[in-house]
């Protein structure tokens, strides 16, 4: 992979990697004790996605993610205890117990508060890319956008926009065979979501969204042409989304054997077994790293738990101004 | 015209060739009597369209229509109306704002349709009446009688989400629409290459998984043939098509717009290509049709034209008591009235 990461590097996109999945693994057990606040919408089989493009921005760089780019979040800035008050509504949350799953965000640390309707993060990344553009800033914004989120119109506008006014947009198409019970091939009748680039003359690649390496090398590549000014890219990531939409779908519209095809292609399986092949990352290295991610989720969601309530007083404080 | 285009016109015989001219310049001469004169007297009701310049696109596509397919037109395809049977004094009492209009005086000109004529009424909100053909065109594709659903949209109104979500689910569900991109180089102000970054939006087609071709939208063999082709996949069952049609807007964005912003260059050119001349030299070249004969054409035109005004002028405005006719359910509507058969023909109470 010509992608120069140093050993440290490599082993930071491990980290994130596990994070990310056991972030989300704490969150299913947490939903199944009741302490959840809404639904929980896990990105099991997709890290790689969310990591892979994160970990290749510059910290100027500005995300717009959705419900499964936890990982993405992570890399930014957010902590595991920020998802855990967020998820289980507590006031010292990101947005104070008022909101739900993945709907925060900082500008500060350059991610944009998703909403649920997806597509939406395309027209809105695309208007930061506008104002960096504007203000000749050295900016890219980059939208997630899933298989059902292209075919919404909001999409269509964004993408439209961007390539006319050639703005820095980085659209990461997430496939992952389906839209909560939509299969892919009644969602589209292309074959990849690459084609859709070709409606606006918008470069696109398609990639293993399995394969983190893969993923990260396509990111930088497609960053530095946009930051020479060549317009927005997409980057098609073609992966399986692993469990049902949410926790409350046990997805038994996925022939099983569809699953366990896809298992075996595990990104974090994989990147594991390359970087301990290239010698990139030892057994006790590997394990110093999961540790550090239990002590830091066993921390984090101690603190969560114990942390309060809103209280009904404070329900108008952020309201107005 | 070109060689391929020649071939092609092998196939509407010399009456739809004829009823071709007819339309297009009816269209001509009646939006020139709704935009050059009603309007600068004052007798029209609200703003006006008119589609100057690309009346090949609507004649070429339209006069292919069967009973029992659906036409969803812009505020810029005239000859549908007619093509499908509203009649001038309806249009024009349209424009008039009269009672024995299609929207009975409710609604201004270019929102004129007819659900019982299969002629979907457009919408300011361009493009939302894409996504209504694809849904004409399940129940079409149901019914299973190879009927499809036409419909038009302009290069500006390519950019809204509601045209890609129709294009989509039209692909997807393999549904009879053709879609027609009018391409006439101005979306009122905004030209075309700030619409869209690419060479042709024939390749939104492909884009979806359906066809997409260009062509010379003022040839109006050029997009008969490019139709023919795209109808008959749609009767056949293959799914939907996109048709792009190059012309050029030749008024301002509408009467009230004097379009200082298009160069007096490009208006130049492109009048040299207007789309009736040229036909009318093609006809004539082939002895279709004789000088004598389309003045004759002309002629009554201009008579049918006289009639129709001169009806739709004499006809009543609304009045008070008739604002409330039609809005809610009387015993001849079939809500809550079981006797009252359902269906497209109940629908309409007025």
């Amino acid at each position: 992979m010509p992608t120069k990461l140093t050993r440290q590097q490599h082993q930071d996109l491990y980290y994130f990697l596990r994070l990310n999945r056991r972030v989300d693994e704490q969150l299913v057990a947490l939903y199944r004790q009741g302490k959840v606040v809404g639904g929980v919408y896990s990105s099991l089989g997709q890290e790689a996605i969310s990591v892979g493009t994160a970990y290749a921005l510059a910290p100027q760089d500005l995300i717009g993610p959705v419900i499964r780019n936890v990982g993405a979040m992570l890399i930014r800035g957010f902590r595991p205890r920020d998802l855990f008050l967020q998820y289980m509504g507590r006031r010292d949350g990101p947005t104070g117990g008022r909101d739900a799953n993945t709907h925060f965000g900082d500008v500060a640390r350059g991610v944009i508060a998703p909403i649920s309707m997806l597509g939406e993060t395309v027209p809105v990344m695309a208007g930061i890319a506008l104002a960096a553009k504007i203000r000749g800033e050295n900016r890219v914004a980059v939208a997630y956008v899933g298989d059902g989120a292209m075919s919404t119109g909001p999409c269509h506008e964004g993408m439209n926009f961007a390539a006319v006014q050639k703005l820095s947009l980085l659209i990461v198409a997430e496939n992952n065979g389906w839209a909560y019970s939509t299969p892919i091939e009644k969602q589209m009748a292309v074959r990849d979501m690459a084609e859709r680039a070709k409606a606006y003359g918008i470069p696109a690649v398609t990639v293993d969204g399995n394969d983190a390496l893969a993923v990260y090398a396509a990111t930088r590549k497609a960053l530095a042409r946009m930051r020479r000014g060549g317009g927005p890219e997409m980057i098609e990531c073609q992966t399986m989304r692993m469990k049902g939409h949410a926790e409350h779908d046990d997805a038994r519209y996925v022939p099983k054997k569809v699953f366990e095809a896809w298992r075996r292609k595990d990104p974090i399986l994989r990147y594991e077994r390359y970087l301990i092949a290239k010698k990139l990352m030892t057994g006790d290295e590997k394990a110093a790293i999961e540790e550090r991610i239990e002590s830091e989720i066993r921390a984090d969601v101690a603190f969560a738990e114990a942390s309060p309530f809103p209280a009904p007083e404070e329900a108008a404080r952020p309201v107005f101004a | 015209m070109r060689r391929e285009s020649n071939k092609a016109s092998l196939n509407p015989d010399a009456a739809t060739l004829q009823r071709m001219l007819y339309y297009l310049k009816l269209t001509r001469e009646a939006e020139y009597r709704i935009e050059r004169v009603l309007y600068r007297q004052g007798k029209i009701v609200g703003g006006v369209f008119t589609s100057r310049g690309q009346e090949a696109i609507t004649v070429g596509t339209a006069i292919q229509l069967i009973a029992g397919d659906v036409v969803t037109p812009t505020h810029r395809d005239f000859a549908a109306h007619v093509i499908r049977g509203i009649s001038l004094q309806e249009i024009f009492c349209n424009w008039l704002g009269r009672v024995g209009a299609p929207t009975r005086g409710r609604d201004g000109g270019p929102h004129i349709g007819d659900i019982r004529r299969r002629i979907i009424a457009p919408v300011s909100p361009v493009g939302a009446w894409c996504a209504v053909a694809c849904g004409a065109a399940m129940a079409l594709q149901r019914q299973g009688k190879g009927n499809i659903a036409l419909t038009f949209f302009g290069e500006g109104t390519s950019a809204r989400g509601d045209v890609h979500e129709a294009m989509n689910l039209a692909a997807v569900m393999k549904l009879p629409v053709v879609f027609v991109c009018n391409n006439n180089a101005y979306a009122y102000s905004m030209p075309a290459e700030k619409e869209y970054a690419v060479e042709s939006l024939a390749v939104r087609g492909p884009a979806y998984g359906m066809p997409g071709v260009s062509v010379d939208g003022n040839d109006v063999l050029a997009v008969y043939a490019a139709s023919r082709k795209a109808i008959a996949r749609a009767r056949g069952g293959k799914g939907p098509s996109l048709i792009e049609c190059r012309t050029f807007r030749m008024t301002g964005h509408s009467a009230h717009d004097a379009a200082e912003y298009v160069p007096e260059e490009l208006k130049r050119q492109w009048k040299k290509k207007d789309p009736i001349d040229r036909f009318e030299k093609w006809l004539l070249a082939r002895r279709i049709m004789t000088r004598a004969g389309i003045k004759a054409l002309d002629a009554a035109i201009q008579k049918e034209l006289d009639e129709a005004i001169a009806q739709a002028e004499a006809s009543r405005l609304p009045e008070g008591r008739d604002t409330l006719e039609g809005v809610y359910c009387g015993p001849e509507c079939w809500w809550g009235n079981p006797s009252v058969a359902r269906g497209p023909q109940s629908v309409a109470t007025h």
